[in-house]
């Protein structure tokens, strides 16, 4: 069988090591550069033009704005024939005008998207209370399923993978929008998933009374070993989908993609690697606690 | 695991059951997606991918009092009523929360229209003119500076006082050149007669042929305008001109036209015209202050959140690459499960399949409008399809190498997988839930498709793909290890001992 050799509780110090690498990294980037928020945070102005013909390049494009938004907005190309060019927040007015200058100027279809300051505040807050709230009824619900020990490790897991995906937003520059934070959430969601893939095989395999600190752990090792296949499997089975909208989506959906893929890497990584070993540095941190003489023989649950 | 041949009977009846009912459902997908209409009408598409303008507004009241969930549906009746009469077709008019309300025009791509014609309160007013200033054609780039240098010059007015009246403006086209006049005036703070007085209103033309809108008062709304301007004629006279009394019409807190009142004036007839314009109001403006006066005044005001417009190549463009990126992944993923596991790949393949094709008749039934996010959130969910299954066959599998004859290791295999797949289903369904509870708009969309995605899988990843492995085994159809994609070398003991034992 796959990975006989690995000793995935026992080396914790190893894979938690290498989990804080990524993740010095990462909140290395959101100090140093910060994060690069999109308008559905702080308000302002997006304008989509497609088919635009003679592939100007950027800076013409920003020489077409009126007035002094030329240095202010951020413009980018998409692709053939696309750009994006972001601004601060602009009364209906000045939309318009950009959008006709642009319409004018590049001889293209613009799409606008303006959202208002007061707007984006709100959707910041929803953000922030959606990825809460989720956070809660997923310690709620496992422990009920499971048991405490469980949802603690889950979490610790969970926010590993959060702090990643952010982290690795920071490091490679890109938008933090609305779709970041459903990204996030549904990474949440599918990392949560293959960790209670795990832990239904450790409560399957656990010793309905008793525990031991030796057995345990090796219990936990077998279970890991007996679906790490199906990790790997389930993960290739997600990300694939995943990779063709990276490279097949416009930018909305490889956006999303992104954020997915770094996630699901990140989120299959933790269930094995971060939450098992996680459930039994907590499982044997209670029991000493309460006994110092371990191993003990009182029910666990 | 052993079953007499009543419980045998019984799971083959099962699995007959939801074979059945497969059959039946992509019978009614059929007929949804092929039959009721031509296929290429069958999705309900949304703006982001036909295109298409979307506001979203937040109603609040000038004195910050709060804004009530039945003023909201007043004001969403009346905006429903104002695009109605713009003649978008399929307009979509939702209530947000306590206060928001977001409007989808499809098959427009004019945003200041659409805001001018939804967004506006359409409070009228008249008011008596205390005293006003300006009336010179300023060019464009000056009118917010000539604005700022009347507001000054009016409130040194001796008519103005803090707190009892206020100043507003008109901005109008001049007789002849260019610019645009801009005049300031000082009214008392309160309309003299509100919307209210309002009978309705009518485009018509003078007997110049100029464009203008005729506003008919009530009886009581007749008799208040007579009052109002056998008042104006009074003050005047006492001010020394008789000539000099005007009346301010104001909507929204902007002048409309400030006329001369030269005596009182009763029946009840009030126009709106543009003398200094050849046509008299441009048609356009005629059509859309006819549109609001009709529909009456907005129970409150509208403050502006998000326009987003969407031009229909941006739109295809978006449909196409999430089309392609979706049929991509799903093409491979189908692919990759063949290549695993054999035998049990074709199963979870055609079981795939079924579901997407069954996904697609939901969509089209019940029926969700499919955005960007919701493409996603399908995408996404093709690959939750598939992971039931492979959680399933992976403990097959590992029953197989025990040394379990592959029936006893099926059977093993969705007892025990199923207790796994439903708590990291459930998970998926939490998550979906929150994102639909704390959100608004597209991101709905995507937890809608990815929610009724996992429900859905459950059905055809769990009970699908165990009756038709059920009914294949049943016909003498016997799978070996090797057809599960289990090599010899792996199987612990040698090869399996017979055992009695069935898939159910």
């Amino acid at each position: 069988m796959a990975f006989e050799k690995v000793d995935f509780v026992g080396r914790w110090r190893v894979w938690f090591a290498l989990s804080g690498v990524f993740l010095l990294l990462g909140l290395g980037a959101i100090v140093i550069e910060g994060m690069n928020f999109g308008i559905d945070f702080q308000g302002g102005s997006r304008f989509t033009a497609s088919g635009v013909e003679g592939n100007p390049s950027v800076q013409e494009v920003r020489d077409v704005l009126p007035n002094n938004l030329g240095q202010e907005a951020i413009v980018q190309q998409l692709g053939e024939g696309g750009y994006d060019v972001r601004t601060p927040v602009l009364t209906q007015e000045e939309n318009t005008e950009v959008r006709q200058d642009l319409e004018e100027a590049l001889g293209a279809e613009v799409s606008v998207t303006s959202i208002s300051p007061t707007f984006g505040g709100q959707i910041r807050g929803q953000a922030l209370q959606a990825v809460a709230a989720a956070l809660l009824i997923i310690v709620v619900f496992i422990s009920l399923r499971f048991e405490f020990a469980f949802a603690m490790a889950a979490m610790v897991a969970l926010v590993h993978d959060i702090l990643i995906t952010v982290g690795f937003y920071a490091l490679v520059g890109r938008e933090v929008n609305l779709v970041t934070v459903v990204a996030v959430l549904t990474v949440l969601g599918y990392s949560l998933y293959d960790t209670i893939i795990i832990f239904d095989r450790i409560r399957e395999n656990a010793p309905a009374a008793g525990y031991n600190r030796r057995r345990f752990d090796e219990m936990a090792n077998n279970s890991i070993r007996q679906v790490v296949m199906r990790s790997i499997y389930t993960s290739t089975v997600t990300l694939i989908p995943v990779t063709a909208l990276l490279i097949f989506g416009e930018s909305t959906l490889s956006d999303f993609a992104f954020a997915l893929l770094v996630g699901i890497a990140a989120g299959t990584y933790s269930s094995i690697f971060v939450a098992t070993p996680a459930l039994c540095l907590y499982k044997a941190w209670r029991e000493g606690s309460i006994t110092p003489t371990a191993p003990r023989s009182a029910p666990t649950r | 695991m052993l079953s007499s041949d009543n419980e045998e009977m019984t799971s083959r009846r099962n699995n007959l059951i939801i074979l059945g009912l497969m059959v039946v459902l992509i019978g009614v997908a059929v007929y949804y997606i092929f039959v009721r209409q031509p296929v290429m009408q069958a999705t309900q598409l949304g703006l982001d991918l036909k295109g298409g303008v979307s506001v979203s507004l937040q109603g609040y009241h000038t004195d910050s009092s709060e804004v009530t969930r039945d003023e909201m549906d007043q004001a969403a009746q009346v905006i429903r009523q104002r695009v109605d009469s713009l003649g978008v077709t399929e307009p979509e008019i939702q209530l947000q929360g306590q206060d928001q309300v977001l409007v989808n025009l499809p098959g427009i791509t004019d945003t200041d229209r659409a805001v001018e014609v939804i967004g506006r309160t359409a409070q009228l007013g008249f008011y008596e003119v205390l005293g006003s200033a300006g009336g010179q054609p300023v060019s464009e780039g000056e009118i917010k500076q000539t604005k700022e240098d009347l507001q000054s010059e009016l409130e040194k007015d001796p008519a103005f006082q803090e707190g009892k009246t206020k100043i507003i403006f008109e901005e109008s086209p001049p007789p002849s050149g260019g610019g645009t006049v801009v005049e300031g005036y000082v009214v008392p703070q309160e309309p003299a007669i509100t919307g209210g007085a309002l009978e309705s209103a009518t485009q018509t033309s003078d007997q110049a042929g100029r464009r203008q809108v005729q506003m008919t008062l009530t009886s009581e709304g007749a008799e208040q305008f007579g009052d109002l301007t056998q008042q104006i004629v009074d003050d005047a006279l006492v001010n020394g001109d008789a000539s000099r009394g005007r009346i301010a019409v104001v909507l929204d807190e902007d002048v409309v036209s400030a006329p001369s009142v030269r005596e009182p004036i009763y029946g009840g007839q009030v126009v709106i015209e543009n003398q200094g314009l050849p046509g008299g109001l441009p048609q356009k403006e005629a059509k859309d202050l006819e549109v609001v006066l009709k529909t009456g005044a907005l129970p409150v005001n509208m403050q502006i959140l998000s326009v987003t417009s969407i031009g229909p190549t941006l739109g295809s463009d978006s449909l196409r690459s999430g089309l392609l990126a979706a049929l991509v992944g799903f093409g491979l993923v189908l692919v990759f499960l063949l290549v695993i596991y054999r035998v049990l790949g074709v199963i979870a393949d055609l079981a795939l399949l079924i579901y997407a094709f069954l996904l697609w008749g939901l969509i089209v039934a019940i029926p969700i409008t499919v955005t960007l996010p919701g493409i996603a959130g399908i995408v996404l969910s093709i690959g939750v399809a598939a992971d039931a299954n492979v959680v399933i066959f992976e403990r097959i599998k590992e029953e197989v190498r025990r040394g379990k004859t592959p029936r006893t290791a099926v059977g093993i295999g969705y007892q025990k997988g199923f207790k796994a797949i439903l708590d990291g289903n459930l998970t998926t369904l939490i998550t979906a839930f929150i994102l639909f509870a704390l959100s608004s708009g597209s991101v709905r969309g995507f937890a809608v498709l990815l929610a009724i995605g996992v429900i859905l899988s459950m059905f055809t990843a769990v009970s699908v793909t165990r009756a038709l492995l059920g009914v294949i085994s049943d016909r003498g159809f016997h799978l070996s290890a090797r057809m599960m994609g289990v090599s010899k070398e792996s199987i612990a003991g040698g090869p399996p001992k017979k055992q009695t034992a069935e898939v159910r």
